[in-house]
């Protein structure tokens, strides 16, 4: 009986404290438990499907390339000369080159990767490509020669619903091949449509005699091979790595996913603002019985150990509970919305969720952090508080003429506004997320600031009724309880205003480039790789009822490896009057002999492209272009560069194109004409050619862009539920915290009525400011999204638009459900009689 | 008397925030077996004078030694260690945690300090016995009177066998007969398990069930006679 | 006779193939004229250029060694204008039996002809395959240089006696049918000079070696399961090649050989002349196929029937090849009484479709 009053020592006398206070309040800890369920839920899905998405383009990219060690690729689809391919083969360091012939093809209305391989040197250095026939008793098939046949991955073959030795047609490169499905490509792995045809079938049948557009290669020492190939590599080829594939890939989407996974976390946090809320009540409420077991002899850190026990229990129980319905919800999130959420990032990769064990154990963790810290916070104020004070103290200590302190907030504020200035690191947004939370908290600690300023000129003027006095002067005087309360709503309230503001700014930034972009009449653009030669697009300018034909073509240019393709858009000589081109920034001069090239936003700001400097682009070997002007471009987020038709053609040699912008003659009809140009399209391309009004294309498009955002939506409503349950509990329990108060109130002569008009008054009030206070710290939010993070995760600016609706409705809708629920904990909390509850003492 | 003595005062000062001190000079020896009653106006500072004797507040100047240890001496680890074992508490608001069953209340002070939760539990219901509530030990706060749960506040605080007790106002809120009963049984058990008790009171029934009562003043106390 | 595993992917496609390219057919009467016959004969559809042997390193350990190229001609399509049309492609295979080591080590090395990267010249024996090459000098010697993983070898064959044609003057018969055959020519007792590497470190070496080259369009019957091969320099400079071809259903579908003896006189041996009688199996752990290693090869001279055992220099010659998509099978340096040569087993794992 020595001992230190350790807390081990009075485990037994915590155990019963903590107990008791579950066997009576546990709807408390179940509530605090499920907003950390939500949060922990939320972040680990997103984090699930994010990784099931990478994985599945991870194998798709390896499914496609084989996991060669290094390859090298030709920077667009025309390809590289194939006399490249024995003098890569002999480079120094090299052990064996792969030479492909890879197209974008068709079989039906499935989309596969086809590869024309040779399959002695597939065999070498990209095993996983090898087919195996039908009749492949003695190892390798006996078609891998055979022009006419064609060998699929299991999803190819699944896509395509064909069996093995049927004859399908490939499209490729404006052919039509019959083929004879001779096997598959058991070594590919699944979700990647792959076909493997032989290579000299590839160059014959789909038009590409002389071409390449890859070498995959086998290094027997891979620093000697990449210094190598980089000298001997012409402008049209670069040295990749399967790697390099898949930061490509991620390159593409990491933005995107980060800022999911930063939603995520930001309902984890409204969570831990959550538990903080009712841990403080529960704390208050019990501080008499702290004080007691302190004068008992239980030691300052008891208290604390027991409300972060508390913690602890409610953080495992969220935890584990957010892990299973996180997985959950990634399985039905890949499910029915696809890998990458419906933004489009890995079109044509299938997802399987996969579960990861570490990421588990790390939101369990944050979870668990997220419910201790809020937890801890309360335990070490009550822990403060001198046990004998506290014994004798009935209620709050209020003292309606303290000030409350306005300059952390301030600090806060200004601090997240710096910090948020500063530039990315790794083309990721990290210091507008630190200065976004500083913001938060900030705002957070200026509510009982604004709560106090807000209702000061009402409560130093008798209006209205002694409910509503009553009312106002409660909050006045306990502005900090009302923080408590509102701390999480104004959090989730700020994100979800901050995410609309930027979702509405960005829609309607698209909406009007898509307005000024799609000014043509009709568009014409070709799948499956077809092109429309010189002679079609002769026959085609003709067709009565047009007025003015502008072909383009447009190709992926890969400009570094690691780094998603541009995209190279060749049209007539884009004029200043032209519509389609938003110019946002022009050179002023241009060095003469250059070809002008215009880039788009998005190509500026990754590769440093600005107007008037002089870039390098990796076509017809390597030739230098002056940019001429920057132009506005929402749908390629890799970037694009205009050129000129005449100028591309001759400097590719390339006289196809695959898409057309039409202005009809006035008067003409666009349906009419439509079937006009359909017509007069040979009956091969027929069938490969779109034909699209302008409005069909806007509506796709912001469909697509809806869609992108619907998770983001959702994951906004979650929060501010979560945060709306929040108020909702944190409400419910302050008023069942001042019973004793209310049969004070009643012994003096006030009606229920009264008291239920007082209750629904200070609960709307409370709504109100933190409508108020999340609405103005979510416009403050909003322009860091806009302005910080968006340009430096997806390279857009845009112009803010405030979603004056959204926030009536919030505002509505938070003072609403605070009104409500006050009234209701109110009609509970009035229920027992007067004088019962007065003399209850707890 | 032959009894040792169990709490002494030495020249105890202290004041509070304004112009007015508490008192000074404040002199007091218990014996252990003796029931001391504080009597004084409201303010006069009985609750500061039980909160320094419990180690909960500190004098400005003199010395409080209880079974020989003097409290100034000890740090914060040492006192709440004394005060667990040593000191007994009894409060006007009786202060029974509403979420424990009334055995477990009782057992409290024994649960601080050790984790045999079943020969505590026995030790309080033989306590409840004690106080003549044998058998109630499974019940809650809210079953019980006022009277009812003072008695079990003095089951809580007579349980570890405390040297010292301290009373605050053990009856002020309760009835002058429920007083009355609840007093006597306070007493006799104190007296039976050999502790010192300091009570205050501002009520002169209360006070009459003590061996001495003395009256607070700013001048330190008075001994009232009898 | 040295039908290759490799022909296995030749046959079936010529099975499958949708329009079959036509071949020149083998017949009897031609001679053999040289250098032009030791070049590569583009029209038909296989070819090979394969070289066992004896070595024996400085310090007195004998190695058996095994050096094959190998030319076919796919039955595509001569329309094709792609540079990579596989209208010839080219095999090769070499081994090393180290009896220190106790299993092969192997290594292949496979390309279509072209883009200076792997071709087989018309004109005289030259055979490359990237960095590996079969070449005949104009002075008649011959070389090659061939590098695996574990193992190369940089080999100088000098020849001590003149072309040894097989069957009727070159005409080599594979079956009953009498289409089946091929063009077929050794050269036994090539006397061997060079360098041998394993792993990093290399030795001199001298040996004798054997050349077989054949080419055919049209191989083995269907009713064949595989065959045993042997080719045997004996120490006073004769050479005897032996075959059978086996049959599914068990026994011998055809056989024949010939012995030329050191005074150049030559015997050629008929179905009924040649016999292999098994008389020890080894079982491979790794493909489970049994393979009668030591053999007792009786054949029929006109002084009477001769016997010679066929000792393995070790059992585990096989060579499983499946890692590359190949069949499996046995080809291993054998003692005789009076001489040395290489032992060829195929078909035990599973029949060889050909």
């Amino acid at each position: 009986m020595r001992a230190e009053p350790g807390l081990w020592s009075g485990r037994l006398a915590l155990g019963w404290l903590i107990g008791g206070e579950w066997r009576f309040h546990p709807a408390r800890f179940l509530v605090t438990a499920l907003a950390i369920a939500v949060g922990v839920a939320l972040g680990f899905a997103v984090h699930l499907v994010n990784g099931s998405a990478l994985a599945s383009f991870d194998s798709a990219v390896r499914g496609v390339n084989g996991s060669a060690d290094l390859s090298v690729k030709a920077t667009s689809r025309l390809g590289f000369d194939e006399r490249l391919y024995p003098r890569v083969a002999s480079a120094t360091g090299v052990v064996d080159a792969s030479p492909v012939v890879q197209l974008d093809a068709r079989i039906g209305t499935a989309r596969v990767t086809l590869l024309g391989l040779d399959i002695l040197r597939a065999a070498a250095v990209t095993p996983t490509l090898i087919g195996v026939g039908t009749q492949a008793a003695n190892g390798v098939g006996g078609d891998v020669f055979d022009e006419a046949s064609v060998f699929l991955s299991r999803t190819a073959l699944e896509r395509i619903g064909a069996r093995l030795g049927a004859v399908v047609t490939v499209e490729a490169n404006g052919r039509a091949v019959p083929l004879r499905i001779a096997g598959t490509l058991p070594g590919v792995a699944d979700g990647s449509a792959v076909a493997v045809i032989d290579i000299a079938a590839a160059q014959w049948k789909f038009d590409r005699i002389g071409r390449l557009d890859r070498l995959d290669v086998a290094v027997a020492d891979r620093a000697a091979a990449e210094g190598a190939l980089a000298k001997l590599l012409p402008g049209d080829a670069v040295v990749s790595s399967a790697q390099a594939q898949s930061s490509q890939g991620d390159a593409l989407s990491r933005a995107y996913r980060v800022n999911l996974d930063m939603l995520a976390l930001v309902a984890l946090l409204t969570g831990g603002f959550l538990v903080y809320s009712a841990q403080s009540l529960s704390v208050v409420r019990r501080q008499r019985a702290f004080a007691l077991l302190r004068t008992l002899g239980m030691p300052r850190g008891g208290v604390i150990a027991a409300v972060v026990a508390e913690g602890v229990a409610i953080g495992v129980i969220g935890s584990g509970l957010g892990l299973a319905a996180g997985y959950g919800l990634a399985w039905a999130a890949v499910q029915w919305l696809g890998g990458d959420l419906g933004a489009g990032y890995f079109r044509g990769a299938g997802a399987g969720v996969v579960f990861q064990p570490w990421a588990a154990l790390g939101f369990f963790a944050i979870g668990l952090l997220a419910a201790i810290v809020g937890s801890a916070v309360p335990a070490r104020l009550a822990a403060r508080a001198a046990p004998a004070a506290a014994l004798k103290n009935a209620g709050d200590v209020l003292d309606p003429r303290q000030r409350v302190a306005w300059w952390p907030a301030a600090l806060l504020l200004l601090t997240g506004g710096v910090v948020s200035l500063l530039p990315p690191i790794a083309h990721l947004p990290v210091f507008g997320f630190v200065g976004m939370a500083l913001l938060l908290a900030g705002g957070i600690a200026g509510v009982p600031w604004f709560a106090r300023a807000l209702l000061a000129p009402l409560a130093a003027r008798a209006i209205g009724t002694v409910p509503r006095q009553l009312a106002i002067r409660h909050l006045h005087g306990a502005p900090g309880e009302a923080a408590t309360a509102l701390c999480g709503i104004v959090a989730s309230t700020a994100l979800m205003i901050a995410m609309a503001t930027m979702v509405t700014s960005f829609r309607g930034a698209v909406d009007d480039w898509l307005g000024d972009v799609l000014s043509a009449d009709l568009y014409m653009r070709t799948n499956a790789g077809a092109s429309f030669d010189p002679a079609t697009r002769a026959t085609l300018a003709a067709t009565p009822g047009v007025a003015r034909l502008a072909f383009g073509r447009q190709l992926q240019l890969t400009i570094a490896p690691d780094r998603p393709a541009i995209a190279l858009v060749a049209r007539p000589t884009p004029d200043a009057g032209d519509r389609q081109l938003v110019l946002i920034a022009r050179a002023d001069a241009l060095p003469a002999g250059v070809p002008p090239i215009w880039v788009s936003e998005p190509a500026e700001r990754l590769y440093g492209w600005h107007p008037g400097a002089v870039i390098r682009l990796p076509i017809g070997g390597g030739t230098r272009f002056a940019v001429a002007g920057v132009w506005r471009d929402y749908a390629r987020q890799g970037g694009a560069v205009l050129i000129d038709a005449a100028a591309y053609q001759r400097l590719t040699g390339d006289t196809g194109r695959d898409e057309a912008s039409v202005t009809l003659e006035p008067g003409s009809d666009a349906a009419a004409v439509t079937q006009r140009l359909r017509a007069r399209l040979s009956p091969a391309l027929r069938d490969q050619v779109d034909i699209t009004q302008p409005a069909t294309l806007r509506r796709f498009a912001l469909t697509l862009f809806d869609r992108s955002f619907a998770v983001t939506y959702l994951l906004e409503a979650i929060a501010i539920l979560v945060g709306l349950a929040g108020v909702a509990a944190t409400m419910s329990a302050q008023t069942l915290a001042r019973e004793r108060e209310f049969g004070m109130l009643r012994h003096l002569g006030l009606t229920r009525r009264q008291l239920g008009a007082m209750l629904a008054t200070e609960g709307a009030i409370v709504g109100l400011t933190g409508a108020l206070a999340g609405i103005g710290l979510g416009l403050v939010l909003s322009q860091v999204l806009i302005h910080v993070i968006n340009p430096q995760s997806f390279n857009w600016t845009m112009a803010t638009r405030v979603p004056v609706g959204t926030l009536v409705a919030v505002a509505a809708a938070l003072t609403g459900a605070a009104a409500v629920t006050a009234l209701l904990a109110g009609r509970r909390a009035t229920s027992r009689s007067a004088v019962q509850s007065v003399r209850e003492d707890w | 008397m032959a009894h040792p003595v169990l709490l002494t005062v030495r020249a105890l000062a202290k004041s509070v925030p304004g112009p007015r001190s508490l008192f000074h000079a404040l002199d007091l020896e218990v014996a252990a077996g003796e029931i001391v009653a504080i009597t004084g106006e409201s303010g006069v500072g009985k609750s500061t004078l039980l909160n320094i004797l419990a180690g909960l507040d500190d004098a400005d100047t003199g010395e409080v030694a209880i079974e020989g240890v003097v409290l100034g001496a000890l740090g914060e680890t040492a006192r709440t260690r004394l005060r667990r074992e040593r000191i007994g508490f009894v409060f006007q608001a009786f202060h029974i945690l509403p979420y424990l069953t009334l055995r477990q209340n009782v057992a409290l002070p024994l649960a601080l300090v050790s984790a045999d939760g079943a020969a505590a539990q026995a030790e309080a219901e033989a306590m409840l016995v004690a106080v003549g509530l044998g058998g109630r030990g499974e019940g809650y706060a809210r079953d019980l009177s006022g009277g009812e749960l003072q008695r079990v506040a003095i089951a809580r605080a007579l349980v570890h066998r405390p040297a010292l007790i301290l009373a605050d106002e053990p009856t002020g809120n309760l009835d002058p007969e429920t007083a009355s009963r609840v007093l006597t049984l306070f007493a006799n058990a104190a007296r039976d398990r050999g502790a010192a008790a300091v009570m205050v009171t501002h009520s002169d029934a209360t006070a009459a069930i003590a061996d001495r009562v003395l009256t607070l003043t700013a001048d330190g106390l008075v001994a009232r006679a009898r | 006779m040295r039908v290759s595993p490799f022909m296995a992917i030749l046959a079936a496609a010529s099975l499958t193939a949708s329009a079959p390219a036509p071949y020149p057919v083998v017949k009897p009467g031609i001679t053999l004229r040289f250098p032009r016959d030791h070049g590569a004969h583009p029209p038909f559809r296989t070819e090979w250029w394969y070289v066992t042997g004896w070595l024996r390193t400085a310090d007195g350990a004998d190695l058996g060694f095994q050096v094959t190229f190998f030319r076919t001609r796919p039955p595509v399509d001569p329309a094709n204008p792609s540079r990579f049309a596989a209208g010839q492609v080219l095999f090769a295979h070499a081994a090393l039996s180290d009896p220190r080591i106790g299993r092969l080590l192997h290594g292949e090395r496979s390309a279509r002809a072209g883009f200076g990267l792997a071709g087989a010249s018309p004109a005289d024996a030259d055979v490359t395959i990237r960095d590996w090459r079969l070449r005949r000098s104009t002075d008649g010697h011959w070389a090659t240089q061939v590098a695996a993983r574990d193992f190369a070898l940089a080999l100088a064959f000098a020849p001590t006696q003149p072309p040894l044609p097989q069957g009727a003057g070159g005409y080599s018969r594979k079956g009953p049918e009498a289409g089946a055959a091929s063009y077929y020519y050794s050269i036994p007792h090539l006397k061997v000079s060079g360098q041998v590497r394993r792993g990093a470190k290399s030795v001199a070496v001298t040996g004798e070696a054997w050349l077989d080259r054949e080419w055919s369009s049209n191989y083995l019957q269907g009713e064949a399961q595989g065959w045993d091969w042997t080719g045997l320099n004996f120490d006073d400079g004769s050479a005897l090649m032996a075959f059978r071809i086996r049959r599914k259903t068990g026994g011998t579908l055809w056989a024949g050989g010939s012995l030329r003896r050191a005074d150049g006189t030559t015997v050629v041996l008929a179905p009924g002349d040649v016999a292999f009688r098994p008389q020890a199996r080894w079982r491979s752990p790794v493909t489970g196929a049994v393979y009668p290693v030591a053999q007792e090869l009786s054949v029929r001279l006109p002084d009477g029937v001769h016997r010679w055992p066929l000792t393995p220099l070790f059992a585990a010659q096989e060579l499983d090849a499946r890692r590359s998509g190949l069949p499996v099978y046995w080809e291993g340096a054998v003692r005789t009484t009076g001489g040395r040569g290489y032992l060829e087993l195929t078909g035990y794992d599973r029949a060889l479709k050909m």
